[in-house]
């Protein structure tokens, strides 16, 4: 044999081999499942959940791919610019629109109302889902919720004789009433580095009580009166009843903070349970909702919804489809759910004897399901909403916080940001 | 006569393909989206820009401005003192006294440890309730709770300490290759003819070591001028900008905000001024024409 044939042999024998990824010779399918937030927290729930699946289902093999929160937009734009997208993958309502815009997820709607699952999953979840991928079709399958909590020290509180607070006023107080700076004892923590202000306008709207982010014109109502009364209370506790550190605050110098032992209350949401219980225990631990302002209504900003996505180019649409029903399905959504600490968007989990010890979750989910409820759901859709909330407005409210800044001057000029991008993005979608 | 007219191109045309795809074609497209609207999240406007990325970043753009005189302040504190104590620190342990391999394996040891785990060294250093502030605080020094990158009083000095940690080595690992280098026979003759201290360490130390300062010093200020990681994690650039330099700038545009196009003009921006500052540099201290 010549030199070239055994070349061209070679490759032939890699090409072939590469190219029976999708359907091996014993007709066993394997479908690829990118987890959109791997890491030590998810990866072993998702391993054993697969297990599961692929004992119940011999003929499919799941590839399972954790890739970190922080960088799975770019993995999934360079996917699709590539041809290289899974067949399944973990998404969450911030940047479903985006995966929508370039074509590359299935609509869901009619494999759903073929589905057990059909009445299954909690329908502000999936209006939500809805309302995020732009076009009103179904593009993600939700399968938790999260919420925005106070986590609060409950022996603190109890040692002060203070009930966990229900008004922006109470937190305010209790906040400066906990704080001792002699033992580096702080009533609240700010964030005030990154993510600073998705949470600053959660906090603004429960306060508030506006019950959208923009007017029907497109105008942002980021700089309501009310918005900007409590962006001014928080700002003036920095320094005073919080660590003069929050200004650089980030998720783990917060977090550090509160396990540490140098602050009583945290504004975070569901998603740290794991880290503040781990290190502290329920005794210590509790969870409140965002307190409510002067108007006594309960306005919310829910969190992005996580779910999964069937992509368009795959082989094998049947085989991920039958995976995604299995993630949802009572057992592995409970089982899931349980594991992370979030709300499980399979109502028939709602009974589950976990879900009802396990305070925060439970906490949470009444706050959702409550009827005076309103949701003020965040314009993930809009394109340009993430850049201005935090490239752009972050170091922003740094100034508030040190005092170069007037907490009016910057919600007006966010506002003003927001309300140039949306009718800016209105005109151009077609 | 064809062959040995060809030979040199051949054999230098590796390292010009190499330059080309290494240097060049990145150098050139940053240099291509400059001139366009690049912006992930505002499509539908993509296209040829012109000057337009320019005009914004020259005349309507207070953070270019002042992230670039943060740079320049940064490159010059930092050059500067590392400079100073790293010649100080190369001095000392080129002199002969017991214990002299120890203390330049510690002189040395800041250098060997990564750029991450620096960082992760100061934050620990600098925390608030468990760092060296802390400790000052509990035996009567200060006030608890003190936040030295919190502060915009003093995040620059905080920084520039932790980044001198660092840096301080190499000028002192270069400067002492070199002085090994000074034949010991001109000290010895200047000391005959009377030279005091200072006078052989002006006569005869600095003339040695001038060509490794040039190049220490520029290799220096150009890597300062595009130092990330350390205030990256140290500070993200904050608190409210009062540590952004150029290139954190750029992520931030580029990276965080999608803004391709502002991203690269601003990176464009970036090499000119390094690369006026070589050439000047370099001519002035003549070092080309030796």
């Amino acid at each position: 044999m010549s030199r070239a044939t055994t070349i061209a042999v070679i490759l032939a024998c890699v090409l072939g081999l590469a190219g029976c990824g999708g359907g091996d010779a014993d007709g066993k399918v394997t479908i690829t499942f990118w987890d959109n937030n791997g890491g030590p927290g998810r990866t072993p729930v998702f391993q054993h959940l697969i297990a599961e699946f692929e004992r119940a289902e011999p003929d499919i093999h799941v590839e399972y791919v954790g890739i970190p929160s922080s960088s799975v937009q770019q993995k999934y734009d360079t996917a699709i610019a590539g041809g290289a997208t899974p067949d399944v993958g973990g998404v969450t309502t911030s940047y479903l629109s985006d995966l929508v815009g370039q074509d590359a997820l299935a609509p869901l709607d009619d494999r759903l109302a073929g589905s057990p699952l059909r009445d299954k999953l909690l329908p502000s979840l999936v209006d939500d889902v809805r309302q995020a991928g732009g076009d009103h079709k179904l593009y993600e399958l939700p399968s938790s919720a999260n919420l925005d909590v106070i986590w609060y020290r409950k022996d603190w509180f109890a040692q002060a004789g203070l009930q966990p607070p229900s008004t922006w006023d109470e937190l305010l107080a209790d906040a400066a009433r906990l704080t001792d700076r002699s033992a580096n004892r702080y009533g609240y923590t700010v964030r005030g580095g990154a993510g600073s202000v998705f949470q600053l306008l959660s906090e603004a709207y429960s306060y508030s009580g506006q019950p959208s982010f923009f007017g029907a014109d497109g105008t942002s109502t980021t700089a309501a009166p009310g918005n900007v009364d409590l962006v001014r209370r928080v700002a003036a506790l920095y320094g005073k009843a919080t660590p003069a550190a929050d200004v650089n605050n980030g998720y783990t110098q917060m977090v550090a903070e509160f396990t540490g032992g140098s602050v009583a209350m945290m504004h975070h949401n569901l998603g740290s349970s794991g880290d503040l219980l781990k290190a502290l225990g329920p005794d210590k631990v509790g969870a409140i909702p965002l307190p409510v302002g002067p108007s006594g209504k309960r306005t919310v900003v829910p969190n992005p919804t996580d779910g999964f996505a069937v992509f368009k180019a795959g082989e094998h649409q049947d085989a991920a489809w039958k995976f995604v029903q299995f993630l949802l399905s009572k057992d592995s959504n409970s089982y899931w759910n349980q594991q992370v600490g979030q709300i499980p968007a399979n109502t028939d989990v709602y009974a589950d004897a976990w879900l009802r010890a396990d305070q925060p979750v439970e906490m949470a989910l009444g706050v959702l399901r409550a009827k005076d409820t309103v949701l003020a759901t965040a314009p993930f859709a809009l394109p340009r909403f993430s850049p201005i909330t935090k490239a752009d407005s972050e170091p922003r409210y740094q100034k508030v916080l040190l005092g170069t800044l007037s907490a009016n001057d910057f919600l007006h000029g966010l506002a003003d940001e927001l309300t140039a991008a949306e009718r800016d993005w209105r005109s151009h979608k077609g | 006569m064809s062959r040995a007219r060809w030979t040199p191109y051949v054999l230098i045309a590796p390292t010009v393909l190499l330059m080309a795809v290494f240097v060049v074609y990145p150098v050139g497209s940053v240099a291509y989206y400059s001139l366009q609207h690049y912006d992930v999240t505002r499509s539908w406007a993509n296209g040829f820009a012109g000057l337009d990325n320019f005009r914004q970043m020259l005349l309507h753009d207070p953070l270019f401005w002042q992230s670039l005189g943060f740079s320049a302040r940064w490159v010059v504190v930092e050059v500067g003192l590392q400079l100073l104590l790293g010649l100080g620190l190369a001095l000392i342990v080129n002199e002969t006294f017991v214990g002299r391999g120890l203390a330049r394996a510690l002189v040395f040891s800041p250098w060997a440890v990564s750029g991450v785990l620096t960082t992760g060294i100061w934050i620990l250093l600098y925390n608030p309730s468990t760092g060296v502030f802390q400790q000052l605080a509990a035996a009567g020094i200060g006030s608890p709770g003190t936040s030295v990158l919190g502060d915009p009083a003093t995040v620059f000095p905080a920084t520039v300490v932790a980044e001198l940690w660092r840096g301080v080595p190499f000028f002192a690992i270069l400067l002492l290759a070199d002085l090994q280098g000074i034949p010991p026979d001109l000290y010895e003759a200047a000391s005959v003819d009377g030279a005091t201290r200072w006078q052989r360490f002006r006569m005869v130390t600095l003339p040695h070591l001038r060509d490794a300062i040039v190049l220490s010093t520029l290799l220096r200020a150009v890597w300062e001028f595009n130092n990330v990681d350390l205030l990256y994690t140290l500070t993200g650039g904050g608190p409210a900008d009062q540590t952004t330099t150029l290139p954190l700038y750029v992520a931030r545009k580029a990276v965080d905000a999608h803004d391709f196009g502002y991203g690269s003009a601003l990176t464009t921006a970036g090499f000119v001024v390094l690369l006026f500052f070589s050439v000047l540099y370099l001519r002035l201290s003549k070092f080309d024409r030796r």
